[in-house]
């Protein structure tokens, strides 16, 4: 069971694993920034309770590196675990303001806000990392702005205190207003971003897995308490402290949401083991996809076959199926079977975060997604092959159409105006007997002529029927049966030409039948529309016994029925009359 | 007596209006389409129009939409419907309400120029004139219990005469019998089939028609 997995993605070029020298290189920095910021907390004179502030520092830098190298290493492909990681280092680098060293501390201070930002340009840009609309990248270009470039604008003022080794100016009144101005505008940034993931929201309905919507979830809080953590700074309201601690905590969630939510995939991954057991079952094609939907636990996917003769997509079905284009809440995996494509996976797009498991759940599927991929197939042959008999008959019908069409307007009018102006001849008081008689005479011949003519142009196309419809071409002919025939068509409208043509052979060609071979003493005919199909039923109390295969007719009367998609039966049990009746689709 | 053609062989419009101006007709209007034909008949008020139950655009109903127009809004104006098969359904819907002033007639017969002519004049008079084939198909039609069983041949003759339109006189002329005779037949034949036999001459067609048809 060789299956291969390529998944679709906005760049052509998937970024290969990252170095694992590079993951552990970080890794290790991780740790040891985290120690750092650890004991500048516990050795600073100003820090409060500096136990828990050096725990709830370490708490906020390890998740975020440690969740951004796994990120990174499992989706290289992704921005995402790249901007975790840097998030854990700038808490780090903010954390320097504890440092009592000029050096650090200035460097600390220049970095203090910068964390806010972060988590704004973090909190929007999941789950791919990217920001696919303007004013999104507008926002997180503010939310820098303010946070780092007015910083150090403000440090240059000569805020901050004597450790700020920025100063160039002395104008501390100009650097708090500027500060104050900060803090306002990324609590509003803040604000702005819980805005964003609300739309998406809206638009998106919950995310699939539990553990992507909880990660969402605490990627607002966090963004509320940024908001309300800075709106109690910029305003030196009281409990200043508390928050802080609290805000620790809340934005410490988010990366151990993102990692428990990696534990689930992992998890999920014994489906894989049920499904195997079913498809040894060997199900049915049409179970397939349930199957597959219970596995991957999507209950939105949807199994598309590639059918390489009709170069496109189509359901089980093998009507054509349009891949919808990559977007935020669906994704396309297409499945690739010893080189060639078989079908693809439409599915949530939270499932590209489970590449493992959507890789081992259509390696298991391999085969019995190329059974499924040919039943497609044969429906789809089978569709063009109904298509095809269609068009051959309504090709018929439009020569035979023609036909009748020529001698209407040519031979028969011709030989009408002949006929015409032999009668007027004949009238003519200078004409003697002699003249008369050979004159009605050869109106005679023209009359068995054109009754000749009117019998084969009938035969080729029943003109009534396109002109008039079923209901009244239907009385001269059962009027004209060899046995008193009841009549009941209810139709409310006319039917569609080819329908109405099909159905008026069946009735001529029964009611021929029940003459030629019934023996009946009475026939009915009903024709009648419901539920989107056309009945045509011919009864009579003949002999029954017909044979349905020889003479009869009634195989080229299947066929025009089967071409429209329609069913004829015949019941002809000896002694007990015969039955014919046609069903066809109309919608 | 005032005729409007509508016909699109021209051929056959041409020989017809020849014919119909011989016969003593004034032809007022010749037209090509449906359309045409009503809005002659609107303009110049024929006695009787002949239509051709095929006409152009689509050669499907256009003319025998036409005919049923006239009929319904003008009821003054005799149709005479010409075709070149005849069909039974055909003649039942021009005849729905009253079989007065509408004739029905498969295209050959305009050789026979007198009892063409005839026919016109019956219909623009107000009677009717049915093809004879529509007469045999409905007499042809096989019935349980068939009180066409109780007719006499001669009774049988002037029932197909009567249920094309004829009128007693013209019946009379052609089984070449007495008007009173006739009228015997008439009375007998009602009798049988059990029709009341009162009633102008269209509405003993129809009266019979729809006995037939039953």
């Amino acid at each position: 069971m060789a299956g291969s997995v390529v998944r679709r993605s906005a760049e052509t070029r998937i970024p290969s694993a990252p170095n694992p020298v590079a993951l552990w290189g970080l890794a290790l920095a991780g740790v040891g920034a985290a120690g750092v910021s650890f004991a500048l907390a516990l050795t600073n004179d100003h820090v409060r309770e500096p136990g828990l502030q050096a725990t709830l520092v370490v708490w906020m830098t390890l998740p975020y590196i440690f969740g951004g190298l796994i990120a990174w290493w499992r989706r290289p492909e992704s921005g995402f675990g790249l901007l975790m990681i840097a998030a854990g280092f700038t808490i780090f680098l903010s954390s320097l303001g504890w440092a009592t060293a000029a050096i650090p501390h200035t460097i600390g201070q220049a970095f203090d806000l910068l964390p806010a930002a972060l988590f704004i340009h973090l909190s929007i840009a999941y789950p791919s990392g990217r920001l696919d609309r303007s004013f999104e990248r507008a926002l997180v270009v503010a939310a820098y702005t303010t946070a780092f470039g007015l910083e150090l604008i403000g440090m240059l003022l000569g805020g901050f205190g004597p450790d700020n080794l920025l100063g160039v100016a002395d104008e501390p009144g100009a650097a708090e207003f500027l500060l104050r101005f900060q803090l306002v505008a990324l609590s509003a940034f803040a604000l702005a971003a819980i805005g964003i993931l609300a739309i998406r929201r809206r638009a998106e309905g919950r995310p699939l897995r539990r553990s992507r919507s909880l990660l969402i979830d605490s990627f607002a809080l966090g963004l509320v308490m940024i908001a309300l953590l800075f709106m109690t700074a910029a305003f030196d309201a009281g409990g200043f402290e508390t928050i802080r601690r609290l805000t620790f905590l809340v934005l410490g969630l988010a990366p151990v949401a993102f990692l428990s939510g990696l534990l689930d995939a992992r998890l999920a991954r014994s489906s894989v083991g049920e499904l195997l057991v079913k498809l040894r079952a060997d199900p049915a094609p049409t179970e397939l996809r349930n199957a597959l939907a219970r596995a991957l636990r999507d209950p939105s996917l949807s199994l598309a076959y590639w059918l390489p003769q009709f170069g496109c997509y189509a359901d089980l079905d093998g009507r054509p199926m349009q891949l919808s284009v990559q977007n935020g809440k669906r994704a396309t995996t297409v499945i690739n079977r010893e080189g060639a494509q078989v079908a693809a996976l439409l599915h949530d797009s939270s499932l590209s975060d489970e590449p493992e498991l959507l890789q081992s759940v259509t390696a298991v599927a391999g085969i019995a997604l190329e059974n499924g991929r040919l039943h497609a197939e044969l429906r789809a042959r089978l569709d063009e092959l109904q298509g095809s008999r269609v068009r051959v008959i309504e090709a018929e019908q439009k020569e035979r159409q023609r036909l009748e069409r020529n001698l209407h307007d040519g031979a028969q009018q011709r030989l009408i105006a002949l006929s015409l102006e032999l009668g007027v001849l004949e009238e003519r008081p200078e004409a003697d007997p002699y003249v008369r008689a050979r004159l009605d005479q050869a109106r005679q011949q023209i009359a068995v002529s054109l009754e000749e003519l009117r019998d084969v142009a009938h035969g080729i196309h029943p003109a009534v029927v396109s002109g008039h419809g079923l209901a009244v071409a239907l009385e001269q002919l059962t009027a004209t049966a060899a046995v008193p025939v009841r009549l009941t068509v209810s139709l409310e409208s006319r039917l569609p030409e080819r329908l109405e043509v099909a159905a008026y052979y069946v009735v001529s060609e029964s009611l021929a039948n029940v003459g030629k071979h019934a023996q009946a003493s009475s026939a009915s005919v009903d024709v009648q529309r419901a539920n989107g199909q056309v009945f045509v039923e011919i009864r009579d109390d003949g002999v029954g016994g017909a044979d349905t295969e020889r003479g009869s007719g009634l195989r080229g009367l299947a066929d025009r029925i089967e071409a429209l998609g329609g069913q004829l039966r015949v019941w002809t049990p000896l002694g007990g009359g015969t039955r014919v009746r046609a069903e066809v689709p109309c919608v | 007596m005032r005729v409007a053609i509508a016909e699109d062989s021209v051929l056959l419009r041409e020989g017809l209006a020849r014919l119909l101006g011989e016969e003593g007709f004034e032809v007022v209007a010749q037209c090509e389409t449906g359309e045409e034909l009503l809005r002659e008949v609107r303009g110049c008020r024929p006695d009787v129009v002949i239509v051709d139950i095929r006409l152009p655009p689509t050669h499907n109903d256009e003319g025998m939409r036409a005919a049923l127009e006239i009929r319904a809004h003008h009821p003054s104006v005799g149709v005479l419907v010409l075709s070149q098969y005849v069909e039974l359904g055909l003649a039942m819907q021009l005849l729905t309400d009253s079989a007065e002033g509408v004739g029905y007639l498969l295209k050959d017969r305009i050789s026979h120029v007198k009892e063409f002519a005839g026919a016109v004049r019956r219909v623009a008079a107000g009677g009717s004139a049915l093809d004879p084939i529509i007469v045999s198909t409905l007499l042809s039609r096989r019935r349980s219990d068939d009180p066409l069983g109780r007719l006499t041949r001669r009774e049988r003759e002037v029932l197909e005469l009567m249920a094309a339109g004829s009128s007693n006189q013209g019946i009379a002329d052609k089984l070449v019998i007495t008007l009173r005779a006739v009228e015997k037949y008439v009375s007998s034949i009602f009798g049988k089939l059990g029709l009341p036999s009162s009633g102008s001459e269209s509405r003993r067609v129809l009266a019979v028609l729809m006995f037939l048809r039953s």
